[in-house]
């Protein structure tokens, strides 16, 4: 499957995940949402995660973005890398205009004030929002806010990219080039962890799939033969 | 992240606070003046003119105008910087940053808001015929130590907050306290017994900082320096503390928030 000699971003060692959902103090209010799941990720893959909803994935993706920790096992990144996850409409603020928007989602995606202010332009150009880039959000249409929220997304520059159902946005039109976009980035030497429900991007942009559901990992490897296995169980 | 994009973040979000919040309203930023000044006229409307058959003087209203300005400047932050974290819940789940940026945010969108206000306090005091002198140097201090304890009671606040909610419906609770008990409507050296006053004043750092505003710009005195700078160190030996465990604690108070 994956070389040995490739090197290891980052590694998820019996990580588990639980937390206190009900007021009491007792077990059965403790909800178990990742069970000792161990994986590594390796350089320059692409990693695509499915599973049913609600099974852990975005909890996944939070651990190796270090926004939450593991209350069991540990993860290991390379030294110096860092991960961070995209996702769409950081935060909009409706009675900001879309300029505003941006310049605030880029600075909390790491930018200082100068690098936003240099993006704008270009978020105003690649999402085609013309002159309704400087009105109020709140004037917006779904499609339009996704736009927005994709584009201002694709700005993250980091070495390990989290990727959080990210490929529906606007319209048929649009969404051919988010993902033109996107796979112009996972082609390249991003590594890139990927959580979707479509087969058909699972299958066309990674490399490696992993399975998971109720906290556990049921299969990895070929994208493939995974996503026929995860299938297969869901015919059951 | 760098200590300036710390501080530059914290400017631009405060800054898109004030501009989304001007944008909500007809009236936009007047707002920022029209609710202190409301609320004084409704003190001014109750506490003289109902309980005290208007017995009292021009200098009540000054003396409303000093206690409420500041008090409003303490109370509504405190009460935006508590809920901010949660109320943020969104972004919370998407970035590791650091938990103090959000009520730090609030924090300086009201310094902002807060330093226009202040200027109207001065202009009230002037029409009123309270004129500057020297002794008006001394707010430069007393602002100061109300940022810092302001920033201090913001930060345990949020804190509080994600831990357990429940503390959001008692944040405004205590406002409520704290608000009979400063002293907005009534002289804490008018209580009879010097003890009590001493008492309250050592026991309430905001009556005391309340009575700072009004021996300043009411009656050209300077504060008691010693007690003054005893709050400074208070506040920001809890701020150094909350910082640092906001720092230690950051994906505990990341679940906390999302779970």
């Amino acid at each position: 499957m994956s070389a040995p000699d490739r090197k290891v971003m980052l590694e998820l060692r019996d990580v588990s995940l639980s937390f206190q959902t009900s007021k009491g103090t007792f077990d059965h209010g403790v909800h178990h949402v990742l069970d000792q799941v161990s994986f590594k990720l390796y350089e320059n893959e692409t990693l695509g995660i499915i599973g049913r909803n609600g099974v852990g994935k975005t909890t996944m993706l939070r651990i190796m973005a270090e926004i939450l920790a593991p209350t069991g096992g540990e993860i290991v990144k390379r030294p110096g890398k860092t991960a961070s996850l995209l996702t769409i409409g950081l935060g909009h603020k409706l009675d900001l205009s879309g300029r505003d928007n941006a310049m605030l989602s880029a600075m909390l995606q790491g930018a200082t004030k100068s690098e936003a202010l240099a993006y704008l332009e270009q978020i105003k150009a690649f999402s085609e929002l013309g002159d309704s880039f400087e009105e109020p959000v709140k004037t917006y249409s779904a499609g339009m806010k996704s736009r927005l929220g994709f584009t201002t997304a694709l700005l993250t520059h980091v070495d390990i990219l989290l990727v959080d159902e990210i490929l529906s946005v606007g319209d048929a039109e649009f969404r051919k080039k988010a993902e033109k976009a996107m796979k112009e980035r996972m082609a390249g030497d991003q590594t890139v962890v990927f959580v979707s429900h479509s087969d058909a991007q699972v299958k066309s942009l990674c490399d490696r799939a992993i399975w998971i559901d109720q906290g556990k990992i049921c299969a990895q490897g070929d994208p493939e033969e995974v996503i026929a296995e995860y299938r297969a169980s869901m015919r059951k | 992240m760098t200590p300036r994009q710390y501080f530059s973040l914290i400017d631009v979000q405060a800054r898109m606070l004030l501009k989304a919040d001007a944008s909500k309203f007809k009236l936009g930023i007047l707002w920022w003046f029209l609710e202190p000044l409301m609320w004084v006229s409704v003190f001014f409307v109750v506490f003289n003119l109902i309980l005290d058959s208007g017995k009292k003087s021009g200098d009540f209203i000054l003396f409303l105008t000093c206690g409420k300005f500041a008090f409003i400047w303490f109370s509504k932050t405190v009460i935006q910087a508590s809920g901010s974290i949660v109320a943020s819940q969104g972004l919370v789940g998407k970035i590791n940053m650091p938990k103090s940026l959000w009520p730090m945010a609030a924090i300086q969108e009201s310094l902002y808001r807060q330093s226009s206000v202040y200027l109207l306090l001065f202009l009230i005091l002037i029409m009123f015929g309270q004129y500057p002198g020297f002794a008006w140097l001394w707010m430069i201090p007393i602002f100061l130590v109300m940022y810092l304890m302001i920033v201090a009671c913001g930060l345990v606040g949020s804190c509080l907050v994600c831990i357990v909610r429940d503390f959001q419906k008692l944040i405004p609770l205590g406002m409520t306290f704290l608000l009979f008990t400063s002293g907005i409507f009534w002289d804490v050296r008018d209580i009879g017994s010097p003890e009590k006053t001493e008492l309250l004043l050592t026991m309430n750092p905001l009556a005391f900082m309340i009575d700072a505003h009004r021996q300043v710009l009411m009656n050209d005195t300077a504060p008691d320096t010693l007690h003054l700078m005893a709050i400074a160190l208070g506040s920001g030996a809890i701020i150094v503390l909350s910082i640092k465990f906001m720092r230690n604690k950051s994906k505990y108070l990341a679940l906390k928030v999302l779970t």
